[in-house]
């Protein structure tokens, strides 16, 4: 089983799998919007051995994930939109794996402090994987989070064990151009405005149905 | 004829119709044009917003009108065309729309609203030249944004002009002072594109020194770690490319390219199995927890070798009680030797195991405080996952024991009877037998064990389907579909008056409507092939047809995605995407639903009739034997079908208009696009299978078919169907000469190959052009001379592939096209004894006999002789519980 980025042409499989696994379900076009505003964030399993060539792969297993776009807290994080495996394919650890390269992928490319993700209160198996294997925090309960009624932890977990020692030398970059510029605060407007980006630009009618969006 | 302009007051009013449309306050905007209107009847500025407005309302035809009206009064007026191009563009006509827009840009050639959307079109349509005009006009106008710059670029690099895009990102780079800040995104990515652009043009060796300079500053920091790999080998830059794989290893170990790409840069022999062998045992001590470097060693190792790594691997995974142990080395049966090893590996397992002492697991009785216990046992996950694999492996088609295979999963069942894949199993292992029923209900069985988990529900709704009881798939679905609340106390009203059926419940919304909306491709495609498995040609055509309709969406989809990528800046995938959407419709999922659907068309076309699935045999076995039916009866039958057709479509609509009603009682809202949604007129797809013009639809989904699977023999032999249906030669010829190129054997081939050399034998010099002709023939004779004894061509096929029921099958139905009198079907019996033969190949010699007109003995024969190797096929009456 590979575990790799996800590319546009997955989306289709993903999307089966997603249907075949989970009753939050997305139009294709909500995953087109994950792949192309974070594309290094969300990864695919795939099992290489049912894959004929000049077919697209079949996935058995992915992690969607985004950037908040719109943080209320105003720190950077992640958030997990949606985790799943075929059934036939667990206990392999891709779940695992899958997420740590997303998490990895998180800090790196978007200086995420810390990942978010909702889980259905009755779904033990994915509450051992985020909380015993991976270390996620309940944060609160979100009562009739979902279209049924069922209530969601919302789970987070600190990723600044990710976060690479910076070189001085790149340090001395930043601090440099903050000081040309001398406008800090102008700086911190800037980001904040393209952060905010995905909303207002035009992907209209994107829907998380059952889901809610987060 | 330019116009007056509004006076002070009008105007103001005008810009309040333009703000009203802005926000979607679509009635307001309305009023506020008409009030403008009342003073200034012909004022076309006015009257095109109108139309646009009215557009928004969903009142398309009266928006024409309106626009075009608006057109006559100011022709010269760039809002006029603007709104003209809007029109065609919400009605995806495309192509007029960006002539109206070029004609708006003729008045206003600065404007960037009307040059941002065509460039939007242009890009849609892939008209790379035009597009690349549209983007320096729009860089002209405003060059401070770099997305202005970058957009430019893409529409060099996508025409191929690799040299003039880089040059764009160049200059660009060259206006920044000082480099942005470390987390611009923007920044980040637009140094990757450019070295994207670099390195497709050809020229590695400068790409690896840009991605160099930028690796630092790139945010991607996966992207330039394989990039960089990448550059390394293929510039042959062996030592450091291996330090590059291995870095690749550490972040991911479970990439083969990462291992396939080390390998190479170590010049590693493909048969230097002992070199290969420590290379992987390297990397599997080094990452305890993953796969690859267990699993890749077992694809490439021999003798001694391969049984004990595979051994290893094996007992690991079965200890842990992994469930997808053999679907994770099951590829390696294609090997006989490694497929004899891993059995007898896993079958030692259970020898060893058999006797164990089963762990006793304590529970208490009545809560936790009296301190009594109930105790059940528990085999090991050893031999629990053992005796589960060797289950699958009697399962598999290659060492396929039915009997075995069952013994197996019902002792690991009487085990552990909770375990959820015990049961998928037994099911897929009836269903493999030939009995659907039984797979049916063991996997509803399946489901009830753990009726929270999707996938089981999915995989039961599957077997319905298999088995044709799609109505009870559908039931199934609605489990897991958005509506879980059941009917709603109309449409319980409806099933009472048994007016109406499930189906025409689901035609209203419900779990199908969700199904649809939430593109489940793979339900509906299976729905619609069991439809054509029943001869129920407008359901499936119905449902063909919706997935026609959603890779329409997918394409759509692309469309916000050409200005909101170029503001987030994430280019390279918004490339892929692009790439991605271009071949769109040569994916798996639309070939099969096309294929479904050409079949359906080219079977309409030979027995119109079929249109009424009252009339159709679908397995064979039920309705009316219409090609028995003297012509009177025939056509009483034909009318009584087309009266029970049209009750049923006035049913459904009338029900339709209903729920519409009171829908509209309860929603205080309607909204426009909804209601155009959920409206269905033709919920049977009576409609569709009643065409007047079957091959004309059928090319329409070939269209695609044979432009981007033309690799897909099925897909050729299709396309000569309806071209030969047609009396399309030439379109024919061409099929039949790929398909020869692909798979010069295949028996629908054959078949076809003859059929084509009689009909051309008696093609009339008015059915086709003197130049055409001598092609034909020419060509023709290529593949088959004119003067062929085809009986003995088809005889001599036969003999060549006596071995395989498929082609005799092909070879069969060949003389029954040369001569219908001549059946002499002892070979399909034959086939019956062939090693080869698989359980799908006895029912279609079974479905064979009914279309050779076999007689009732012949049929009785051949099933009870099918019935001796598939004892447990319902097809052939074997052991139907």
């Amino acid at each position: 089983m590979d575990i790799r980025v996800l590319q546009p042409s997955d989306i289709p499989h993903v999307q089966l799998t997603n249907i075949t696994n989970l009753p939050e379900n997305y139009f294709l076009k909500y995953y087109l919007y994950h792949a192309l505003s974070w594309p290094q964030l969300s990864y695919v399993a795939v099992d290489l051995s049912h894959t004929k060539p000049g077919e697209p792969p079949k996935i058995v297993g992915y992690v969607l994930a985004k950037m908040e776009e719109e943080p209320a807290d105003g720190v950077q994080h992640g958030h997990i939109t949606s985790l799943s495996v075929m059934r036939t394919h667990r206990r392999l650890g891709l779940a695992e794996k899958l997420m740590r390269q997303s998490q990895k992928a998180m800090v790196e490319a978007f200086a995420a402090k810390y990942v978010s993700l909702h889980v259905r209160v009755s779904n033990k198996a994915a509450l051992h994987l985020y909380r015993d294997t991976l270390q996620f925090e309940v944060d609160k309960v979100e009562e009739k989070y979902y279209a049924d009624g069922e209530n969601a932890y919302s789970m987070r977990k600190d990723l600044s064990f990710l976060e690479e020692p910076e070189s001085d030398e790149s340090e001395g970059e930043e601090t440099e151009d903050v000081n040309i510029d001398g406008d800090v605060p102008k700086e911190k407007g800037e980001k904040k405005r393209s952060v905010k980006v995905g909303r207002p630009l035009g992907v209209q009618d994107l829907q998380e149905v059952d889901g809610r969006v987060a | 004829m330019p116009q007056a302009p509004l006076t002070a007051k009008d105007a103001s009013q005008f810009r309040q119709v333009l703000k009203c449309y802005e926000t979607k306050q679509f009635k307001k905007g309305l009023k506020a044009a008409e009030q403008i209107l009342k003073k200034n009847p012909k004022h076309g500025e006015t009257l095109a917003m109108k139309g646009l407005i009215t557009n928004s309302l969903g009142r398309t035809a009266e928006a024409f009108t309106i626009a075009k009206e608006a057109l006559r009064q100011d022709m010269k007026s760039h809002v006029c065309w603007h709104v003209y191009g809007l029109l065609y563009r919400s009605e995806k006509n495309f192509e007029e729309s960006i002539k109206a827009y070029k004609m708006a840009l003729r008045f206003e050639p600065e404007s960037q609203q009307i040059l941002r959307d065509l460039a939007l079109l242009q890009i849609q349509m892939r008209d790379y030249q035009g597009y690349i005009e549209s983007r320096r006009q729009i860089l002209q106008g405003r060059p401070q944004l770099r997305q202005n710059w970058t957009g430019l670029a893409i529409a060099h690099h996508l025409a191929g002009n690799y040299v003039d895009a880089e040059n764009v990102l160049t200059k660009f780079e060259e206006t920044l002072k000082n480099p942005p800040v470390k987390t611009d995104v923007e920044h980040s990515e637009a140094g990757l594109y450019k070295n994207m652009v670099i390195a497709e043009s050809g020229d590695t060796e400068r790409a690896l020194e840009n991605l160099e300079s930028i690796a630092k500053a790139s945010l991607d920091k996966v992207a330039v770690l394989e990039k960089r790999a990448e550059y390394l080998l293929k510039l042959g830059k062996m030592e450091t490319a291996q330090a590059a794989y291995r870095v690749l290893i550490e972040r991911n170990a479970e990439k083969r390219v990462y291992y396939v790409g080390l390998e190479q840069a170590l010049e590693l022999k493909e048969d230097d199995t002992q070199k290969r062998k420590e290379l992987y045992a390297e990397f599997a001590e080094k990452y305890p927890r993953s796969d690859a470097p267990r699993r890749v060693p077992l694809d490439f190792l021999g003798g001694d070798e391969f049984k004990a790594a595979a051994d290893e691997y094996l007992q690991k995974l079965l200890k842990k009680g992994v469930p997808s142990t053999f679907a994770n080395i099951k590829a390696l049966y294609a090997n006989p030797t490694k497929r004899q090893t891993i059995f007898k590996l896993v079958e030692g397992y259970y020898a060893s195991l058999e006797n164990e002492t089963p762990q006793i697991i304590e529970t208490p009785t009545n809560g936790e405080t009296n301190g009594d216990v109930t105790k059940t046992t528990k085999p090991s996950e050893f031999k629990l996952w053992s005796m589960y694999f060797l289950g699958q492996h009697y399962d598999h088609y290659r060492t396929r024991d039915t009997e075995k295979a069952l013994k197996f999963i019902n002792e690991a069942t009487a085990l552990s009877p909770e375990t959820v894949e015990l049961h998928m199993t037994l099911a897929r292992i009836h269903k493999h037998a030939g009995n659907l029923q039984k797979a049916m209900e063991k996997m509803d069985e399946a489901r009830l064990l753990d009726i929270k988990d999707r996938y089981i529900n999915t995989k039961c709704a599957k077997y319905q389907l298999r088995n044709d009881h799609n109505e009870d798939a559908l039931k199934t679905m609605g489990l897991f579909t958005r509506v879980r609340t059941g009917p709603s106390p109309f449409q319980r009203f409806l099933q009472l008056l048994t007016l109406t059926n499930n189906m025409q419940i689901d035609a209203l919304g419900g779990p199908l409507g969700d199904l649809l909306e939430m593109q489940c491709v793979w339900f509906i495609t299976e729905d619609g092939e069991s439809y054509l498995r029943q001869g129920k040609l407008g359901l499936a055509l119905k449902r063909f047809h919706a997935i026609w309709k959603i890779f329409d969406d997918w394409t759509e989809d692309q469309f916000d995605f050409h200005s909101f990528s170029l503001r987030k800046g994430q280019i390279r995938s918004y490339v892929d995407m692009l790439r991605w959407e271009d071949t769109l419709r040569a994916h798996p999922f639309f070939s099969r639903a096309a294929l479904g659907a050409v079949k359906a068309y080219t079977m309409l076309f030979d027995k119109p009739h079929l249109a009424h699935s009252s009339l159709s045999n679908g397995h064979g076995t039920e309705g009316v034997d219409f090609e028995g039916l003297s012509t009177a009866d025939r056509k009483k039958v034909l009318k009584k079908a087309k009266r029970e057709a049209q009750k049923a479509q006035e049913r459904a609509v009338e029900a339709a208009a209903k729920a519409k009603e009171e829908k509209a009682k309860n929603a205080q809202v309607t909204n426009v696009d909804d209601e155009k949604k959920k409206e269905d007129t033709d919920p049977f797809g009576s409609e569709l299978a009643q065409t007047k013009e079957p091959l004309e639809a059928a090319v329409k989904f070939l269209g695609p078919l044979l432009e981007l699977s033309s690799k897909n023999v099925d897909v050729q032999c299709a396309g000569f169907e309806v071209y030969l249906r047609r009396r399309k030669w030439l379109l024919a010829l061409k099929c039949l000469r790929a398909a020869k190129e692909l798979d010069p054997e295949n028996p629908v081939l054959h078949e076809q190959i003859v059929k084509f050399r009689t009909a051309v034998g008696k093609i009339s010099d008015e059915d086709i052009k003197a130049p055409s002709k001598e092609v034909l023939t020419s060509t023709l004779e290529e593949i088959i001379p004119a003067d062929t004894n085809l009986e003995e061509y088809n005889a001599k096929f036969m003999e060549r592939h006596k071995d395989s029921a498929k082609h005799v099958r092909g070879a069969l139905r060949t003389r029954y096209f040369l001569k219908p009198s001549d059946a002499p079907l002892t070979n399909l019996l034959d086939t019956l004894s062939l090693d080869s033969l698989t359980l799908k190949d006895a029912i279609g010699g079974q479905l064979l006999l009914r279309e050779l007109k076999a007689t009732d003995e012949h049929i009785k024969d051949y099933n009870q002789k099918a019935a001796n190797r598939f004892p447990d096929a319902a097809a052939f009456g074997g052991k139907v519980e």
